[in-house]
């Protein structure tokens, strides 16, 4: 009974000396970094009403947050499980009247289930989101903020992974799914399954002879070739396609000359967050680590949501995590 | 850092899995009846022996590189954490209902499955509309539906030997299974070229054997 009364519910991280000073002391670092970047400070609340925090963010999230109704309004509460439809609310309502803002952030967020088994359910999320510029040198100002604060917490080895969801898109816009065979067509691409996409293709006619494409689709990932090889292999392909693989080019150019010994891998199966993302798309990954260690991307849809359409990309990575991985 | 671990199912896959090794060149240099974790003879491929129901959890967690695994254990196991490039043919088998012969299903109470898949058996039954109870079991499936634990059962065939033998006819074919070649998604990322270059050499030794055969 007293072993029970001390335990944490599963997830749930703490951080104590020598962790706790080693955390504040990256937050200062970061902090510093963002505000010479001339990026502003936000403190989101940590709970909102539950339509306002899955404004723009997918279906995905909403099984994320901890929900309970508001004793004084009657209304549904969400607790934060990520910050970034924050940061879009707050650019959208209370900087409605700038051409660009550039918004940061650093704090605890909350989530029903964690990532992957066994781990946290509450990362301290950090990250940096820029609105209303369009253009690739948002993305790669957003790509360097996003290696500086790996760098700055110690983490070496970076390898970092880019991708498109604007090829999907243009190749799935030709085909006439449902919302089932969507989801199911998503899921194998995701999980870059030959066998599971040879028997969809055989069992719904709705491929209409694209599941070639999608064969090779799987198969594009690797090197920066991959962008010379895509070309070829996604024929009949329309403006968005052609758009797609230049701005990869364009990220993994700028990327490889600024950042020289970073590798850069391009994957263009990769959907991640395929749900509000809208153009490029990126994440950090580190040798002997699972899973990604940061991630972004363009987000140009969620502005509209908010009532102030504007072109949006940020990124966000679990600082608990970059100090494990650091050390 | 540079090396890749494969985990492999131990059991029949296992058993299966060692020849279409070899024409990949992978081949254990170790015991792999007492030992977990073998050198292979390929100085840059490891290798480890795991129950089958572990392998996703060890890709995924990027313990190992790669696994080969059933389809059956990937369903179970859900999500889309892993790749699964390649289905490599072997420990071919099928997911099945199977009933005593002659059932006839109650009307006045809900159907009682016993199987070792929960998730399969409750998305099979989900897609048609049948509220159903399930009953999680680790062996010897075909004894409940004989002893009135369950009036079905979900589980792998492979021959329906054992089905027959039970006084059981499969009633239904739910999926075929055969095994997968699963890699971690970072690997896949961080060490592409080595992998590729295994999930061709494994492309092209399972088209050997279905020449072959």
């Amino acid at each position: 009974m007293a072993i029970k009364r001390w335990m944490l519910p599963d997830g749930m991280e703490e951080a104590l000396p020598p962790v706790s000073w080693q955390l504040e002391d990256l937050r200062r670092k970061l902090l510093d970094h963002y505000r010479a970047a001339r990026y502003e400070l936000i403190f989101p609340p940590m709970i909102e009403h539950l339509d306002a925090l899955l404004t723009g963010a997918g279906s995905d999230l909403e099984q994320q947050i901890f929900k309970f109704t508001d004793p004084a309004s009657g209304r549904l509460l969400g607790l934060r499980a990520d910050m970034t439809p924050q940061a879009a609310r707050i650019a959208a309502r209370r900087y409605a009247d700038q051409d660009s803002v550039r918004l940061c952030y650093l704090g605890t967020v909350l989530r029903t289930s964690p990532d992957s088994q066994g781990g946290p359910r509450s990362p301290r999320q950090v990250g940096c989101e820029l609105f209303g510029e369009p253009g690739i040198e948002a993305d790669l100002e957003i790509l360097r903020l996003m290696l500086d604060t790996i760098q700055l917490a110690g983490v070496a080895n970076v390898h970092l992974d880019l991708g498109h969801v604007g090829i999907y898109r243009a190749l799935a816009s030709k085909l006439a799914l449902d919302e089932d065979e969507q989801a199911t067509l998503f899921d194998i691409l995701q999980r870059k399954s030959h066998p599971d996409l040879a028997e969809f293709a055989a069992s719904s006619q709705r491929l209409n002879g694209l599941a070639p494409t999608f064969s090779a689709l799987i198969d594009l990932n690797g090197d920066v070739s991959v962008l010379e090889r895509a070309r070829h292999a996604l024929v009949g392909a329309d403006d968005g396609l052609a758009d797609a693989l230049a701005t990869l080019q364009k990220a993994a150019s700028a990327l490889q000359a600024q950042f020289p010994t970073v590798p850069v891998h391009v994957d263009l199966a990769e959907l991640r967050g395929l749900q509000y993302h809208t153009g490029l798309v990126f994440a950090a990954f580190v040798p002997g680590h699972g899973r990604e260690i940061a991630r972004g991307g363009r987000y140009d849809g969620v502005g509209h949501e908010f009532g102030r359409p504007r072109a949006a990309t940020g990124f966000s990575a679990d600082m608990n995590e970059l100090i494990r991985l650091g050390a | 850092m540079t090396g890749l671990t494969l985990a492999l199912s131990k059991g029949r896959i296992l058993d299966e899995s060692l020849p279409l090794l070899e024409h990949v060149g992978i081949a254990p240099a170790g015991d792999i009846d007492r030992l977990l974790r073998v050198p292979s003879t390929r100085a840059d491929v490891s290798l480890v022996m795991i129950r089958p129901a572990d392998v996703p959890t060890y890709v995924e967690h990027g313990a190992a590189d790669l696994g080969i695994v059933g389809k059956d254990v990937l369903m179970e196991h859900g999500g889309s954490d892993l790749y699964e490039p390649l289905d490599i043919g072997i420990a071919q088998c099928r997911m099945s209902v199977a009933a005593v012969k002659g059932y006839v299903a109650p009307r006045n109470r809900r159907l009682r499955i016993a199987t070792k898949y929960p998730e399969i058996a409750r998305r099979f039954y989900a897609a048609r509309g049948e509220q159903v109870e399930i009953i999680k079991l680790y062996g010897s499936m075909e004894l409940a539906p004989l002893v009135g634990l369950a009036d079905q059962i979900v589980d792998l065939v492979a021959t329906g030997n054992t089905l027959r033998a039970n006084g059981l006819v499969e009633v239904e074919k739910i999926c075929d299974i055969s095994s997968r070649l699963v890699v971690n998604k970072a690997s896949m990322k961080m060490k592409h070229a080595a992998i590729q270059h295994l999930i061709d050499a494994f492309r092209d030794a399972d088209a050997k054997r279905v020449r072959a055969s």
